[in-house]
This record gives C-alpha cells, sequence and structure tokens, in this order.
C-alpha cells in the first residue's frame, strides 16, 4: 500500500491543512454556483481533493460512499462531510449553505426569467455540453478513485456487477445496492480478520 | 399562508429522509405529490419546472424550491427547500459524525471497503446514465472525453472548465 502511494496522500497522511471558515465557505459557494449538469460530487472532488488537497483521496472517497448511502443530494452530503472533516460542525453548516444558499438565488432569477422570456434554443444546447462536461469530471473522478481500489478479485467484481446492474442493465440503483452492500461488505469483514502483513 | 408552508414542508421532508442515492431518486414521487395528490402543477408545469433545476447550477433537488416559489412565493420556496435539504443533512451530519468517531475500528474498515468498489461501480455507471438519457451523440462524447483528458494531465479549474465548454459551444451554435 505504501509502495504506491501518490504525494497527494503522503502530504496529508498526518497534518491536514487549516482550512479557514471564509475559505471554506468561499469554496463551496464557487462550487454551488458553477457546477451545472448533476455530476456535483466530481466537480468537488476536483476543486477540493484535486486542487486545493484540503481532504485526500481515501477521506473523500469513504465519505462520499457515505454520502450515497445515507438520503439526501449527493452533492451536499459530500459537502457536508468534507466541511464537518475541515471545520467541525460549523464547517459543515457553512458548506451546506455555500452549497444551496447561492444556487436556491439563482434557481429564483433563473425561473422569474423562464416565465418571462421562455426558453431559448442557445442556452438548451450550453447546458447540454455543460451536461458532457459534468460527464467528463465523473469519468476523471471514477479513474482516480477507481485506481485505489484495492486489487483483489472480490473487489473488482463487485465494481464491475454495481457498474453493469444500474449502468448498463438500467436496473434501480436502491435495490442493487442494498443487495450488494451484506456482500461486499461481509467479504470485506473476512478479510479484514484474516491477519495479513502490510496493510 | 401558516398552512400552505406548512403542506410544502409536511411534502418535501419525508421525501428528504427517503430520497436515497441521490435527489433524482424522489423525482417520480415528487411529481405524484405535487400533481396528483395537491394540485399544485399540471404535469407539463412539473416538467417545465424540472428542466429549469437541470439548467441550473447547484443540486437539482432544488426543484423543491421552485415547486415551493409556485405554490407560495418567495416564503413557499424557503420552506420547500428547508424541507427537502433539512432532514437529510441532520441525518447525514449524524452518521459522518459517527464515522469521524469510528476511525480506527475494524468494522468501520470493513465498511469502508466494502462500501468502496460500489460507490466506484455507481459513479461509472452514473455517467453512463446521463450520456444516455441526454441521447448524447459525438459532440457529446468528445466533451466528455476531452474535459477528462486534461483534468487528468492539468490542474485546470473548475472556473475555466465550465468557462471554456460553454463558450465553445455557444460559438459552435452559431457557426452551425
Amino acid at each position: 500500500m505504501a509502495a504506491e502511494a501518490s504525494p497527494a496522500v503522503e502530504a496529508s497522511a498526518v497534518v491536514r491543512p487549516s482550512v479557514g471558515l471564509p475559505r471554506l465557505l468561499a469554496a463551496f459557494v464557487r462550487l454551488g454556483t458553477v457546477t451545472f449538469g448533476g455530476g456535483l460530487q466530481s466537480w468537488i472532488h476536483r476543486e477540493i481533493v484535486d486542487r486545493l488537497g484540503w481532504v485526500d483521496e481515501d477521506t473523500f472517497l469513504s465519505g462520499m460512499t457515505v454520502a450515497r448511502v445515507v438520503p439526501g443530494a449527493n452533492g451536499v452530503n459530500v459537502a457536508l462531510y468534507v466541511g464537518f472533516k475541515l471545520r467541525g460542525a460549523v464547517g459543515a453548516a457553512a458548506a451546506v449553505l455555500g452549497m444551496i444558499v447561492p444556487a436556491f438565488c439563482v434557481i429564483l432569477c433563473l425561473g422569474y426569467l423562464y416565465r418571462r422570456f421562455g426558453h431559448l434554443a442557445e442556452v438548451h444546447f450550453v447546458l447540454a455540453g455543460l451536461a458532457a462536461a459534468g460527464v467528463g469530471a465523473t469519468l476523471t473522478m471514477g479513474i482516480k478513485v477507481g485506481r485505489r481500489l484495492p486489487r483483489d478479485f472480490a473487489t473488482s467484481l463487485t465494481a464491475a456487477a454495481v457498474f453493469a446492474l444500474v449502468g448498463v442493465l438500467r436496473l434501480p440503483m436502491i435495490p442493487v445496492v442494498l443487495g450488494l452492500i451484506p456482500i461486499s461488505v461481509g467479504l470485506a469483514l473476512l478479510q479484514e480478520r484474516r491477519p495479513r502483513h502490510g496493510s | 399562508m401558516g398552512r400552505s408552508l406548512l403542506a410544502l414542508l409536511l411534502v418535501f421532508s419525508p421525501l428528504s429522509i427517503l430520497s436515497i442515492g441521490g435527489g433524482q431518486a424522489t423525482i417520480p414521487e415528487m411529481q405524484h405529490q405535487a400533481v396528483v395528490v395537491h394540485g399544485w402543477l399540471s404535469n407539463s408545469q412539473f416538467a417545465d419546472l424540472f428542466a429549469l433545476s437541470r439548467a441550473a447550477p447547484g443540486p437539482s433537488s432544488l426543484i423543491a424550491a421552485l415547486i415551493g416559489w409556485q405554490v407560495f412565493g418567495f416564503w413557499g420556496a424557503v420552506a420547500a427547500t428547508l424541507g427537502i435539504f433539512l432532514p437529510s443533512s441532520l441525518l447525514m451530519y449524524a452518521v459522518g459524525a459517527w464515522w469521524h468517531r469510528r476511525a480506527d475500528s475494524p468494522i468501520r474498515r470493513a465498511l469502508e471497503r466494502g462500501l468502496a468498489p460500489i460507490a466506484v461501480g455507481l459513479v461509472f455507471a452514473g455517467a453512463v446514465t446521463v450520456l444516455r438519457a441526454a441521447d448524447a451523440g459525438a459532440l457529446a462524447l468528445a466533451t466528455a472525453a476531452a474535459v477528462c483528458l486534461v483534468q487528468s494531465t492539468t490542474r485546470i479549474s473548475t472556473h475555466a472548465t465550465v468557462g471554456a465548454v460553454a463558450s465553445v459551444y455557444l460559438l459552435l451554435f452559431y457557426i452551425r
């Protein structure tokens, strides 16, 4: 494990950068207002992990996993977790409000403009482009976090199965995830019990 | 006034707790409640608000704000937004704090290890789902690939990425 540690992991192994509340709030306000197309958590990963290095990959991945299992908008839950990690309860509140309040104002303005002027073809076209960019950000994040998975058969098979069932066969996500969690976590528990050197 | 606001809270709070897997999971039920049960909107109004919420930045669950606004103006929007985000955020806070405290327990390590491949599978499944929903053509695929490539090789910011993609598409729209 240590052999393949990336620079980002080494840097954040013990000491977390101390991030002031204003900077934390600013980062999430920015994310809440410039990200489109549903891939919010990918953009959060990009800013917070890749660019600012406030949280390391493993912390982010585990937080994101929890955020997806807990009800609620995934992006907001991830923001809450990151804010909590960095500044405790106040940080969590700042991250969530930063994500929601400015976006709330923007959406009400858009609602008003929409009622006044209806839809513009350009806007539709540009939004389709931003949705595609969101897919690009999602792929970037998927590749980065995917690389950090343990390289064993059960883990690879689980990831492939989730992708195939939800992405390709389009089965509803909740039953698939609820069905696979006990199996995957059970296997992981067995692996944790088994004494292994190195990790 | 009070009753309308209360009705909004009562519709959106349970949806907040039920939105396992993200906000989009509750869209069908939200439509049922707003259109059929309460008659706040027509089906086509709901479809318009849905498109708007996809077009706006930030979390797509903010469609709740638009519905609330339609029902009871600004305070309706506030009540609906609180209803859709507050319960799930409190729950996430409780779970996140528990998760944080258990940093070194074997149970948490097993949960982490077991949940990680599921999360990764969902990330890629999500990418495919979005592309399919948008019946994406070559241009969308090329955009996604370009963004992925540039982000993987440079430290380009989110602003610059979003700005560049928007400019290119605007340009393409006019020269088409």
